[in-house]
């Protein structure tokens, strides 16, 4: 034992160092508490409901506990909502980013005339709000609608698809409206990420007699890889998550066919008799879904 | 700073003011929300009233159907209800649910009103546990309503339409068709609208008394389904996609009629060059089913009350629902149709109308509205209906009725189990 000093021990509390850090707390404090509050709180509440059941007004505690988590793998529509949603990113997530990628590298040509325009043409469905462009999508493709109309018309086909009505067709609107209304907005990250690759380097490229194509596999994209992986993260998530195209393009219909998981959550919440406990843990299982799928991208992309 | 202070202190005053909608004070608020329809009687309501008690304030706030409800669940969730108003409007088909699930927001009013003729059918829909909880506001009774022209151009007039039964109308469907080529009825795909008032029509719901779920153990249920796949197959109703083109079929005459609840009339006769082209009368009814009758119900809204409030005072209010005038009064401005059988002696409804053809059609909705069956709706009744229509659509594609049906009631009573 080694006995201290008096002076350690006169030494006064508030040192220099104490001081800064107390006041690096004081400005954490605020905004930690208000993210706490209304962020955290509220989601420890939420896994506290979806472990309970009963009328809104009286939950009470499941026996057991993982009742409402257990009801999930019974319940066929919940299990109908998976398979379309994952039928969705499988299909759409792919898709969409080769375009985009495509659209980013044909627009970053400099010699592109009206480059400005076709960029703003592009972007522009991310302006437009989701609701509106699902109204104006089911509009489109109603059975004497627009879509039919052209295809007729030009004699693509002989007789009107039925597009809304038969589940086939009702996805595949779905994922059209999907592709058009984000391949805008994951262009316009990869065209930043593209401002970023020296030009040199393609010129370089060009010398040793590689082709566009060769080009743009083999620099355009290990070097955008990083961007990649952030918009196919943010994609998947928001294809998980994915809502105003189900309620107001198909309205989930023909027959659940085309219903997603988080409009299956609404539903059990507002539209049919209210069931806070498992509209809860079902959002619980979308919260795991996320963190899974993007846990799997960062291992697998994230190379360095 | 000061400003900002005194703003702030402002507002949390406004706040704390607004708070108190529904405490005792004298005033009435009431939300609702449809301005040519609810609104507008409400306002007329408020008239009649305020010429008697000119000191009590009545406020009507314009909230939609969805909102209403979802400020309940808030309010309740919340536990503090005194944000709610004393009179909200609730559609006829929630309001079971919601006094179920909420039973501390809604006031029951049993033996505070005078319910003595009304439709027994209406009052059902806001009864729970034999207890009365809200007035009826308008009615939703099926009316089934042609086009004359193309009737006639087959053969055929409204009386052999009247009191007739689905065989009788199949028979006709496919005459008439086969001479002009017209659908006789068209409906939402996937929507069981017309497969709920069949089934209505015979008294009969998607649960029983007890509250179970009533599929597969229901001969009414199956023999509605097959009938409604026989009109689709033969092509004597189509099936549209959304409800504007349901609308559409209507106004630019590609159907010869539809049955639905009266409040259709609004969208008829907004086609003005049709007027005198279309005729009114009952629906068919089941063939072979013992309770079967011609009349029946889709839609419709009730007033109901926020517990804690002036209840009282709100009820005094809510006589005008038992008054002939008002009901007289509204019915050119905003079309909707008493439940209160003494409402059709009003001049309005004697009087003839020109659409259709000079038929006295209100005092006759009205008739009929006495005689619809009681249905049975439950805090369940928007699952059901969900997997009823899913079983609907895939049996129309070909899948088994019974194995479909099954399916429903399995979905349903995995919901009522939770």
């Amino acid at each position: 034992m080694t006995q201290a000093t008096p002076a350690s021990k006169k030494k006064r509390f508030w040192t220099m160092e104490r001081k800064q850090s107390a006041a690096g707390w004081c400005f954490l404090t605020p905004a930690a508490l208000l993210i706490v509050i209304f962020s955290f709180w509220p989601m420890i509440q939420a896994f506290l409901t979806s472990l309970k059941r009963g009328l809104p007004t009286r939950l009470t505690y499941c026996e057991p506990l993982w009742r409402n988590y257990e009801r999930m793998l019974s319940d066929k529509v919940f299990i109908q909502s998976v398979t379309n949603t994952f039928t969705y990113l499988i299909i759409q997530v792919p898709i969409m980013l080769v375009l985009a990628i495509i659209f980013a590298s044909l627009l970053n040509n400099k010699d592109l005339k009206f480059r400005g325009l076709f960029r703003t043409c592009i972007f522009l469905p991310c302006a437009t709000g989701l609701v509106a462009y699902s109204m104006i999508f089911r509009t489109l493709f109603t059975y004497d609608g627009m879509v039919n109309a052209v295809l007729l018309g030009s004699g693509i086909l002989s007789e009107p698809i039925n597009w809304l009505n038969e589940p086939f067709y009702a996805k595949v609107v779905i994922i059209i409206g999907l592709i058009w209304r984000w391949t805008g907005y994951n262009m316009v990250f990869f065209l930043s990420g593209m401002q970023g690759i020296e030009y040199s380097i393609y010129e370089a490229a060009r010398i040793d007699g590689a082709n566009q194509f060769q080009q743009l596999t083999k620099i355009t994209i290990p070097l955008l890889r990083p961007i990649i992986l952030v918009t196919s993260i943010m994609s998947i998530n928001g294809t998980l998550q994915l809502f105003d195209e189900s309620v107001n393009l198909t309205r989930g219909g023909p027959a659940n066919m085309t219903i997603t998981m988080s409009h299956y959550i609404y539903n059990t919440m507002f539209t049919k008799n209210p069931n806070f406990g498992y509209a809860a843990a079902m959002s619980f299982v979308i919260l795991i879904m996320v963190a899974v799928l993007s846990a799997i991208q960062m291992k697998v992309g994230d190379k360095r | 700073m000061k400003k900002l202070v005194s703003l702030f202190l402002i507002l949390t005053m406004i706040l704390s003011c607004t708070a108190a909608l529904a405490a005792e004070d004298g005033k009435i608020t009431i939300w609702t929300w449809d301005p040519n329809f609810n609104i507008a009687a409400m306002n007329v309501a408020k008239e009649m009233y305020n010429k008697d008690h000119p000191d009590v304030e009545i406020i009507i706030e314009e909230v939609l159907s969805e909102d209403v409800e979802t400020r309940v669940i808030t309010a309740a969730s919340a536990g503090d209800i005194s944000n709610l108003p004393d009179i909200m409007l609730i559609q006829d088909n929630s309001a079971q649910k919601f006094i179920l699930s909420y039973p501390e927001v809604y006031a029951d009013i049993t033996g505070k009103y005078d319910f003595t003729d009304f439709a027994e059918g209406k009052l059902a829909y806001s009864i729970v546990d034999g207890k009365n909880y809200g007035v009826p506001f308008d009615a939703g009774t099926t009316v089934g309503t042609y086009r004359t022209d193309y009737l006639e151009a087959a053969g055929y007039t409204i009386d052999d339409m009247t009191d007739i039964d689905w065989d009788r109308f199949l028979e006709i469907g496919r005459d008439v068709k086969a001479k002009t080529g017209m659908p006789m009825l068209s409906a939402q795909a996937g929507a069981v609208d017309t497969v709920l008032i069949m089934m209505q029509s015979c008294g009969a719901s998607m649960f029983n008394e007890d509250g179970s779920v009533n599929f597969t153990n229901s001969d009414v249920c199956k023999t509605v389904l097959e009938y409604y796949k026989t009109m689709v197959q033969e092509g004597i109703l189509i099936e549209v996609n959304t409800w504007d083109e349901y609308c559409g079929t209507l106004s630019n005459g590609s159907v010869v009629g539809t049955i639905n609840g009266c409040w259709i009339l609004g969208t008829i006769m907004g086609v003005e060059d049709q007027s005198g082209k279309w005729a009114l009368t009952n629906i068919p009814k089941l063939p072979g089913i013992e309770t079967a009758t011609n009349y029946s119900n889709n839609g419709g809204s009730s007033w109901v009350f926020t517990n804690g409030t002036d209840i009282d005072l709100a009820l005094d209010f809510m006589q005008a629902y038992r008054n002939v005038d008002f009901y007289n009064e509204i019915l050119p401005t905003t079309s909707a149709i008493a439940t209160w059988a003494p409402a059709k002696e009003g001049s309005n409804y004697t009087a003839g109308n020109d659409f259709y053809s000079g038929d006295a059609i209100f005092a006759k909705i009205v008739d009929y509205t006495a005689k619809v069956p009681a249905n049975q709706t439950g805090a369940f009744y928007y699952d059901a209906r969900e997997a009823l229509g899913t079983a609907l659509t895939n049996y129309i594609n070909g899948a088994d009725l019974e194995s479909e049906l099954a399916n429903a009631e399995d979905t349903v009573n995995f919901a009522m189990g939770f």
